[in-house]
């Protein structure tokens, strides 16, 4: 594409004609100094940058991702993510302990790959920009954030648990599978959080983004993932997360505290965070407590693979919905 | 009769303790034999991205590793372990695996009667985390004798 064809591509894809000479990015090693209006030259296509994705974690606004872009084809208009290569090292808080994260491009590449035909998992592919840089170009996702779609539900807690949360667990379920099959290829997601499923707009379906963290092997390498698992459980089976100072101060709606909460109650690595949930919603069945209170610091045993959270899941689906 | 124990050292303080443990009990038995196995894990090429930096990494922890075997050997042989009947086993793995696994896999191929470990006191939120070697190997030792030392 000549740039006076490149133009006529922008301006018919964009709200407002542009303007002076066109910028057409082929290295994108610099991505703090790529700006929304940039096109970039990526394996043979062309994309118009939109703007930065911003972190935007738990629905606040946060601070501009300058690595991931908005982008649109320039050849069919198509709304996409481009992931530029940018590697990072740092301290992850998991509740109160801390670990060693490293943000790996290749590492997202290579899942990209792999789950090329499983729709519980974002798409796209890699290309090679004119410096090397591995970058991802991924479809764009229609759809809300599980954090999000979760707290939008306006009912009280009965309510819920009872008429949406069948649905809601049954759909975990099938996100857990999804992220058994990435560990039956040896691969973990790495950053399994509330905001990092989408609930797909048009099928419903709980899609797992974003999945560029990983860290140095351990002897259980998916002890993370499962971390992550049983904070979406509990996420869910609350409608939110329940903590002690919320107990005594305002109680939210439909909430019964029948008895006292214990130590052995409380999150193994949230501090105040209540895991024994049927103690606030008694109508919680007892099997489904049971997989909750194996995230909780009086658990005496957990759970190493998504198969033995599975095991103890399902019955509780087919308890939900008879 | 012969008695041959597999001793798992890591660079934690604990696994010099196993090692002087052992060496107390198999100083009376003058047919013992222990093998120290120390795992090194080459670090995942998702991390250190450089393969020059991945090998020169590698030869850092088996630097370390050799110091630490050659310490944990005398303190075999300063107890009447004589050195013929001391064997260091370094094992390098490019790709990630279960040490645990490895531990198990050398005692049912060396036929060895005992293991033994250094307990590292993982609390409970980081055995959820990164799993226990020990507990695993206790879990799913056969035939053998595991003894893991505080």
């Amino acid at each position: 594409m000549n740039e006076a064809e490149l133009i006529e591509r922008v301006d018919h894809f964009s709200r407002f004609p542009h303007r002076g000479k066109l910028k057409v990015v082929q290295d994108t090693s610099e991505f703090m100094n790529i700006k929304s209006g940039d096109v970039l030259e990526l394996g043979g296509a062309y994309y118009l940058v939109r703007g930065d994705e911003m972190e935007g974690r738990f629905g606040l606004d946060g601070e501009p991702k300058f690595w991931v872009k908005r982008v649109v084809d320039l050849l069919d208009g198509s709304p996409k993510i481009i992931k530029l290569v940018f590697h990072e090292s740092f301290m992850m808080q998991l509740g109160v302990e801390r670990i060693r994260c490293f943000r790996s491009p290749r590492k997202e590449a290579r899942i990209l790959e792999k789950v090329a035909d499983d729709p519980y998992f974002m798409h796209g592919f890699t290309v090679f920009d004119a410096a090397g840089n591995e970058v991802r170009i991924l479809d764009r996702i229609r759809g809300v954030k599980f954090y999000e779609f979760i707290n939008n539900l306006s009912m009280e807690h009965e309510t819920y648990f009872h008429t949406r949360f069948p649905d809601v667990l049954s759909n975990i379920v099938s996100a857990v599978e999804a992220i058994g099959r990435l560990h039956g290829m040896e691969e973990l997601h790495g950053d399994i959080r509330n905001d990092h499923i989408l609930v797909e707009k048009e099928t419903g379906r709980y899609t797992w983004i974003d999945f560029d963290y990983t860290y140095e092997w351990a002897e259980n390498p998916f002890g993370v993932d499962l971390f992550g698992l049983g904070n979406i459980l509990l996420f869910a089976t609350g409608m939110g997360f329940h903590n002690l100072p919320d107990l005594s101060a305002c109680a939210p709606e439909g909430m019964q505290v029948k008895s006292c909460v214990a130590p052995s109650d409380l999150s193994l690595f949230f501090k105040h965070r209540i895991i024994n949930l049927q103690k606030l919603f008694p109508y919680i069945p007892d099997e489904l407590n049971h997989v909750l209170m194996h995230f909780a610091q009086g658990a005496e045993v957990f759970y190493e693979t998504t198969q033995e959270l599975l095991d103890d899941l399902k019955p509780c689906v087919e308890i939900l919905i008879p | 009769m012969e008695n041959k124990a597999l001793v798992a050292v890591d660079l934690s303080e604990n696994s010099l303790k196993a090692v002087d443990y052992l060496a107390e009990v198999m100083s009376c038995h003058p047919k013992a034999r222990v093998t120290l196995l120390h795992v090194i894990m080459e670090p995942s090429p998702d991390i250190v991205i450089d393969e020059e930096q991945r090998k020169q990494r590698v030869e850092q922890l088996r630097t370390e590793a050799l110091q630490l075997m050659e310490k944990a050997g005398e303190r075999l042989t300063s107890r009447g372990i004589s050195e013929e009947r001391i064997r260091l086993l370094i094992q390098v793995c490019s790709k990630p695996v279960s040490v645990a696994e490895l531990i198990l896999h050398e005692q049912k191929n060396g036929g060895y009667d005992t293991i033994v470990m250094g307990k590292r006191g993982m609390s409970k939120r980081e055995q959820f985390l990164f799993g226990s070697v020990s507990s695993r190997v206790v879990r799913e030792a056969r035939n053998c004798a595991v003894w893991i030392v505080d």
